[in-house]
């Protein structure tokens, strides 16, 4: 019996060492299913791409309150949408609330694309260390500076002072200071110099590689975008002169379609953000939210399509000021008209016969019926029911956002000449008479600033807010009085979201 | 006589040394009922050689005529008693009314309660059976001091537990105890059949738990299963009941009425127009012609009385080596939420031990569960708070719907659909579950009766088969679903511990001594698969599978692979000490190495110590029987954090470009560095028995304090968060538990017994920071030095403006447009403007006071018993209110439409009809945080004992019949279904039913 115990025990204990000291390795296992990026590795050049297109995939993915909260301050959108969200009403009236949910999660849907741009940049970096050839990898860094030159420029443009991130990591916003909006363009400039010359010479349209994507006129039309805001016209004219010198872009014949699914990836198209069904009725579709943006109520040509929710309400004055100059293509594309709309139109004495194609059904035959959020819808964000893929009902599906477009690269054009900058590129009059005349105009000679600013008023209504901000830069603050607003310089930026403010103290003392 | 052979043969093997033995016979029987008891260890003093009593309480044994023999049994007072030369000793053993020889299961052990120097609050198997719930921490709502259980109303769901506060930051499952489970560690105990528990005992404080280490620092809660007992008769039980559970306190939602008179009042158009839509549609009401003749109570629409049972039946008992338990169980519960909603589990279990030589006893347990769940569709609770009253269940004029003519919000101008039958009748969540729970022991008695070594190996495994299934429905164009749409998930848990343990004890002179020591080894698998498909032939249920559906779209974002793998290795040690039972010391050491952190290694030491101050000789008060005070500091630590958080990781996306989707990789750009969390706990206590043990009083007080508490830090500017060690959390409180029962007379007895507990939770430290922000932007919940975890930050209001001239007089109402009706917040810093700086906590979720009381009364065959519990202190957002921050298309609840703002002197409290939609009034701000204490009736039960009665001649069985009526009321100021809230977010819950049942005992 004894020496069974002892036996018993000797293998017990024995056993149990050995065993037991075997599974100490296991502690230095690593988590599974996770790709540790300190494992990549980076002498795989050809898998390079893959942060690109990362960075593309979260451009791309904007929230949907992100391009409503940036552009609806101007005088040619109203919030609609009433009864709902009443604080995108209220910052559409210059009453701005900096615990609006809005505020916050545009803020955080910019920078956090950013800071995606960002550490893709270190990683085409590690890349090229590691022996990718450095001018695909200096081109992809490119690229990514011009998407987040983008997504600066309208933090810039909303709230003014913005930061800079000078690292990758967000936590280092602690100790950062803020820039001004000057520095922000200024630095967005610089960029674009930079990377202009590491990107290739093509129409977005003609890369192979990501069709669509960024390309040295992307790039340019940006350095252009954050110049204009500096007024620093020269400057503005020199990028523009090389983007329509390249003859890569052109004016879209048909101005209805181009913001429906035939205008996408079109020759006028110089930043776009895509989304797709693939072609299929069911299944992966990626998209952007314009259901936001349609009519509460409507009968589609192909029944079962899906109506919107009422917001983004093209304004009255816009509608009329679109009529005083006798537009039927960029006013047609650009609203939804219901009976009610046009009645309210009629209201007014001076409107009181409107020209016989206004009416409530779209020329894609969509029938818009009257809702009480809205008088009417943007048509720029519209895509008529016959054009979703059969089994597709989502308001918009397939539909890509159009970003930045040649237009309005020929109207800054003849913005900065007008303000006494020179170009052999085109003169100013060409650049504003091949825009009018697209939309059925006729040209002009001798063009002035009024003129000019009204061309892009007329032709980027209801686009990113280009109208607010190009009042906000011209100063023109008058024209933001409208329909019961109130508007004064100090309401040109949103307050910081107290969101931010609560993490990032600087915010909050140094607010205007 | 083979077997008793064998006996003689064992005993004989191990006393053959000594010489001139007789053989002494007798029975051993209960003092107060005269019943033999089986199963009595029957010792010769100071040897290691004897026996037990057989089924009749008959024992033999072969001793010499000077030996002193040792008569013991569990909750009875053992005796020594001197053969002297007797050949037959008949004894009477007595109810043990000290705790002499109460024991209780520790980690790795047992130990007697009066050497505890720690908390631990243990609730046995009757106590257990009373609830009927399917939730075995259910029934233990309170009744154990300083244990919070949020009751969850969904079928198979478990409740929310806390014990003593809350240390870690709540997420992901990371602030329940640990439950080990017959020695496998656990997340849940959902699986359990509650009639197949023995006892479930509490480990409180960190001394008690530390022996658990890294997973123990929320508190560790052991379950012993049923186990059999030797020489007992086969006894065979039945135990069921049958019962409905209704809705309680069902909330009252503004009526058509109520609602028109709002949307009157709101000044906005398209609600007015809304309505008119709905009169035009619907017709007006003969009784009011200005609302319309629809009045929808969807919550009477949605809810259901709904079935509730439970049938176990359990066969034990036990020879002189073996012991069985073999049962099986099934349990059924419909949701009273009015969908195919239902759980239902069918356990099988078995629990052997055998003694297979004197050295070895080998035993196994196996528990196998089967469950199928149908889980609640999402969101079926907040569409019935939002969904409008004045839009009608069916739409005879919506006659494009498909499969049914349920109406549509959007034909009245609302933004959505609204209406929450399609979300009942369209959705079908089906979830099964298999969990096998299996365990194996050797234990070699190396020294007999001193020193084991027990070797066991757990294996937990789980099989979880999920199927959610939408049909495709169409009501209105933004009210419809295309495709019907199948998602598949499969997910396995394959978890197991190997436990080695050494176990040393002895006893010499007035020195009392155990020590152990063990390794354990511990391996989580985890793999998950899930995919979807759409385009299904869904008419049929045998075609709901991802091959029927249309392979072109198959959804490729929707196929995701998933798995974790973790180890872990342990060595731990427990001395315990006891001095004339009088001193005592305790102490344990853990070492735990984890693969989960980049610090692989942590150690978490105990110490404790007691003084039975009744043992002293100067302490000779008749009226106290016991009284030991004690005192215990421990450390532990807690890994239930996220695997490697905020490590650098890549992670696949995909984008469309050129209509083609096409996959690339985002890369985090936040990372930090974890470090095991460690809880440090400082516990002392007295407990006591004193009139005759009549009266137990248990006190004790703590201090818990987590440090370097992982918090979720926001990343600023980008949102999401990551986790960092930036903390120390303190939770403190005093516990009282006090039991008073009594015998009155042979048919009359009863007991009364009371628990309370304080909770103070406070952020101590949060490295170098003020606060650190937590819920969302939009309802800010904030961890603040000095303040609790998590506290509801917000305005503090002060009334309501009432007119103009009130409006006129304050520059805050002037500079921010207010009106008369809007929400009036206290400039806390006095400078004239209601900004962030304003902002200010307003409650906590967590109750600063628990109680729980029950009163049992036992008057010949009948029993009463009775359990109240309530809490206090604990606030609840009311988010359901706010949620109107998103969209103002809502119904709100009767309370606020009923005493809105609605002109002077109105209300002081809630805003206007139009205030509602102002993103002021929609601040966080007092009026969303409300008080969430409440008293609860928590279990009646009236019972009829029919003990052995002969009826008509024929012998019937042992039987219990039982009344229960569970949680009857429910009394509390909160605007809700129910002051259940686990994290204190209200934004829909499961209402907690009440449950009526009969049910019925039966041992054969």
């Amino acid at each position: 019996m004894k020496r069974i115990n002892h036996t018993i025990k000797l293998i017990g204990l024995v056993a149990m060492l050995l065993a037991f000291t075997a599974c100490h390795d296991l502690l230095d296992e690593p988590a599974e299913n996770r790709t540790f990026t300190e494992e990549t590795d980076y002498t795989e050049s050809s898998n390079m791409i893959s942060p690109l297109i990362g960075t593309y995939a979260a451009f791309y993915s904007r929230g949907w309150e992100n391009f409503p909260l940036i552009s609806v301050r101007g005088d040619d959108v109203n919030h609609g949408g009433l009864g709902d969200q009443q604080d995108f009403a209220e910052t559409d009236m210059f009453r701005y609330n900096k615990d609006y949910w809005m505020y916050n999660s545009l803020w955080e849907g910019l920078y956090s694309d950013i800071y995606a741009a960002q550490s893709a940049m270190i990683e085409f970096e590690l890349y090229k260390e590691n022996g990718a050839n450095a001018a695909t990898a200096d081109q992809y860094i490119a690229e990514a500076k011009t998407m987040q030159a983008f997504l600066l420029f309208q933090l810039a443009r909303v709230w003014g002072d913005v930061f800079i991130p000078a690292t990758p990591d967000p936590a280092d916003l602690l100790v950062a200071d803020l820039s001004t909006k000057q520095e922000v363009m200024q630095f967005i400039s610089d960029q674009m110099d930079e990377a202009i010359g590491n990107l290739p010479a093509v129409h977005p349209n003609e890369r192979t590689d990501v069709r669509g994507g960024v390309t040295r006129y992307t790039a340019l039309a940006m350095k252009a975008l954050a110049n204009l805001e500096m007024e620093n016209y020269q400057a503005v004219a020199d990028a523009t002169s090389q983007i329509i010198s390249s003859g890569k872009f052109s004016l879209e014949a048909d101005y209805y379609n181009l913001f429906k699914i035939p205008g996408k990836l079109n020759d006028e198209n110089i930043l776009e953000f895509q989304y797709s069904d693939f072609g299929q009725g069911s299944g992966t579709a990626i998209t952007y939210l314009f259901a936001f943006f349609g009519p509460e109520n409507w009968t589609p040509a192909v029944t079962g399509a899906g109506s919107g929710w009422g917001f983004y309400e093209p304004s009255l004055k816009w509608i009329k000021f679109m009529l005083d100059r006798g537009e039927r293509t960029r006013l047609e594309t650009s609203v939804l008209f219901t009976n009610r709309g046009i009645a309210a139109i009629k209201d007014d004495p001076n409107y009181a016969t409107l020209p016989d194609w206004i009416s409530n059904t779209t020329p894609s035959g969509d029938l818009i019926n009257d809702y009480a959020r809205a008088m009417f819808a943007s048509g720029k964000h519209y895509l008529p029911s016959n054009q979703l893929t059969p089994g597709r009902t989502g308001y918009g599906t397939n539909k890509n956002l159009i970003g930045i477009r040649y237009a309005e690269i020929l109207l800054m054009h003849a913005e900065a000449l007008v303000q006494g900058a020179s170009s052999s590129a085109m003169t100013a009059d060409a650049a504003v008479n091949a825009v009018r005349s697209r939309a059925g105009l006729s040209p002009l000679s001798g063009v002035t600033l009024d003129q000019v600013v009204d061309e892009k008023f007329a032709e980027l209504a209801m686009e990113w807010g280009t109208r607010y901000y190009d009042l906000i830069r011209l100063e023109r603050y008058n024209e933001l009085n409208y329909d019961g607003r109130t508007f004064s310089a100090n309401l040109t930026y949103l307050p910081y979201p107290q969101n931010q403010v609560d993490q990032l103290p600087i915010l909050g003392g140094t607010q205007e | 006589m083979k077997k008793l052979m064998f006996l003689f043969y064992l005993i004989f093997s191990v006393t053959v040394v000594f010489a001139q033995q007789i053989a002494v016979t007798g029975t051993v029987t209960e003092a107060a009922t005269g019943e033999p008891i089986p199963g009595v260890s029957v010792i010769i003093q100071g040897t290691t050689s004897g026996t037990i009593t057989d089924f009749d309480g008959n024992y033999t044994i072969q001793a010499s005529g000077s030996d002193v023999l040792v008569f013991s049994f569990v909750g009875l007072t053992s005796q020594e008693v001197p053969i002297n030369n007797r050949a037959t000793i008949n004894i009477q053993l007595e109810q043990s009314t000290e705790l002499v020889d109460e024991v209780v299961v520790v980690g790795y052990g047992q130990l007697k309660v009066k050497d505890l120097t720690s908390s631990i609050s243990t609730v046995n198997s009757e106590e257990i059976a009373k609830s009927p719930s399917g939730q075995a921490m259910q029934t233990l709502q309170g009744k154990v001091a300083g244990m919070q259980v949020v009751s969850n109303g969904a079928p198979g769901d478990s409740p929310t537990i806390r014990v003593r506060g809350i240390g870690s930051y709540p997420g992901s499952n990371n602030e329940a105890p640990l439950y080990v489970v017959d020695g496998m560690f656990f997340d849940n105990i959902d699986f359990l059949n509650t009639a197949d528990i023995a006892s479930i005992s509490v480990l409180k404080d960190a001394s008690a738990a530390a022996i658990y280490g890294v997973r123990a620092a929320n508190g560790v809660v052991l379950i012993e299963t049923k186990s059999g007992k030797n020489n007992q008769k086969a006894q065979v039980v039945y135990d069921g009941y049958y019962g409905v559970q209704v809705a309680q306190n069902v909330l009252k939602m503004a009526n058509a009425e109520q609602f028109t008179t709002m949307a009157m009042e709101s000044g906005s158009a398209p609600d007015i127009g809304n309505i008119a839509t709905a009169m035009q549609r619907y017709g007006r009401s003969r009784i009011n012609p200005n609302v319309p003749d629809v009045n929808t109570d969807w919550y009477d629409e949605i809810i259901r009385v709904a079935p509730i049972q439970n049938h176990s039946i359990d066969v034990s008992g036990g020879g002189e080596d073996a012991s069985y338990s073999i049962g099986s169980s099934y349990f059924g519960q419909e949701g009273i939420l009015d969908m195919k909603n239902e759980y239902e589990r069918f356990n099988l279990r078995s629990k052997i031990d055998y003694k297979a030589t004197d050295w070895l006893t080998i035993g196994g347990n196996m528990i196998f569960s089967n469950a199928l769940k149908y889980g609640q569709s999402a969101d079926a609770w907040s569409l019935a708070y939002w969904a409008v009253p004045i839009l009608p269940i069916y739409d005879e004029s919506n006659t494009d719907a498909w499969p049914v003519n349920y109406a549509s919000a959007q034909h009245l101008g609302y933004r959505g659909g609204q209406n929450p039958m399609p979300s009942l009748d369209f959705n079908n969540n089906r979830l099964k579950i298999r969990k096998v729970l299996a365990n194996f022991y050797a234990q070699f008695h190396l020294i007999p009766k001193k020193l084991d070594l027990k070797t066991t190996y757990n294996h937990s495994f789980t099989a979880l088969n999920e199927r959610n299934v939408q049909l495709p429905y169409y009501f209105s164009d933004g009210f419809q679903r295309e495709n019907a749409g199948i998602t598949r998930k499969t997910e396995t848990f394959s978890n197991q511990i190997w436990d080695n343990v050494l176990t040393y004890n002895d006893q010499f002179d007035h020195h009392s001594l155990t020590v152990m020591g063990g390794a354990s080894f511990r391996d989580e698998a985890w793999e998950m698969l899930t995919a979807r498909g759409l385009d299904f032939p869904y008419e049929n249920e045998e075609s709901w599978y991802i091959d029927q559906s249309d392979r072109g779209s198959l959804p490729v974002d929707a196929v995701n692979d998933g798995g974790s793998r973790q180890y872990g290795m342990s060595y731990f040690g427990r001395v315990s000490y006891n001095y004339d039972d009088r001193y005592l010391v305790y102490g344990t050491m853990r070492a735990d190495g984890s693969s989960k952190y980049q610090e692989k290694w942590g150690y978490f030491p105990t110490i404790g110590a007691g003084w039975v101050v009744s043992e002293e000789d100067f302490m000779n008060i008749p009226a106290i029987d016991f009284l030991k005070v004690r005192a215990s500091w421990g450390e532990l630590g807690n890994d239930k954090i996220r695997a490697s958080d905020g490590a650098r990781t890549t992670q696949v996306v995909t984008v469309a470009i050129n209509d083609e989707l096409v996959s690339g990789t985002t890369t985090s750009s936040t990372f930090s560095y974890l470090e095991w969390e460690v809880t440090e706990e400082t516990n002392v206590g007295i407990t006591s028995r004193l009139f005759d043990s009549r009266l137990s009083v248990e006190l004790d007080y703590y201090v818990r304090d987590t440090k370097n508490a992982a918090i979720n830090v926001s990343i600023p500017s980008v949102g999401g968060n990551v986790l960092r060690n930036v903390g120390v959390i303190r939770n403190q409180g005093f516990e009282a538990a006090l039991n008073w029962s009594n015998q009155i007379s042979p048919d009359f007895s009863y007991s009364v017994g009371a628990n309370i507990s304080t909770l103070k939770n406070e952020v101590r430290d949060l490295y170098g920071q003020q606060y650190i922000d937590g819920g969302s932007a939009e309802f800010r919940q904030r961890s603040m030095i000095g303040e609790p975890l998590l506290a509801f930050f917000g305005y503090e209001v002060v009334g309501v403006y009432q007119n103009d001239a009130e409006i006129q007089a304050d520059p805050i109402a002037m500079a921010n447009n207010l009106e008369p009706g809007d929400l009036k917040f206290r400039d806390q810093d006095g400078d004239k403007d209601i900004d962030g700086d304003d902002r200010v906590v307003l409650g906590s979720y967590f109750p600063s006071f628990m109680y729980g009381a029950n009163l049992g009364i036992t008057y010949k065959s009948l029993e009463f018993s009775t359990n109240i519990a309530g809490q206090s202190g604990n606030k609840i957002l009311n988010r359901k209110r706010g949620e109107v921050i998103w969209t103002s298309d809502l119904n709100m609840d009767a309370d606020l439409a009923i005493n809105r703002w609605h002109g002077e002197g109105t209300s002081n409290s809630y805003p206007s009809s139009k205030g509602l939609r102002k993103g002021w009034n929609q601040s966080m701000s007092e009026y969303l945080v409300e008080d969430g204490s409440f008293f609860r009736v928590q279990n009646i039960q009236l019972a009829y004992n029919l003990a052995g009665k002969e009826i008509m001649g024929t012998m019937m069985p042992d039987a219990r019949i039982s009344f229960t009526a569970e949680r009857p009321i429910t009394v509390f100021k909160y605007n809700g279904f129910n002051p259940e809230v686990a994290n204190g977010i209200d934004r829909q819950t499961y209402p907690i039913p009440g449950v009526y049942t009969i049910g019925l005992n039966v041992k054969f």
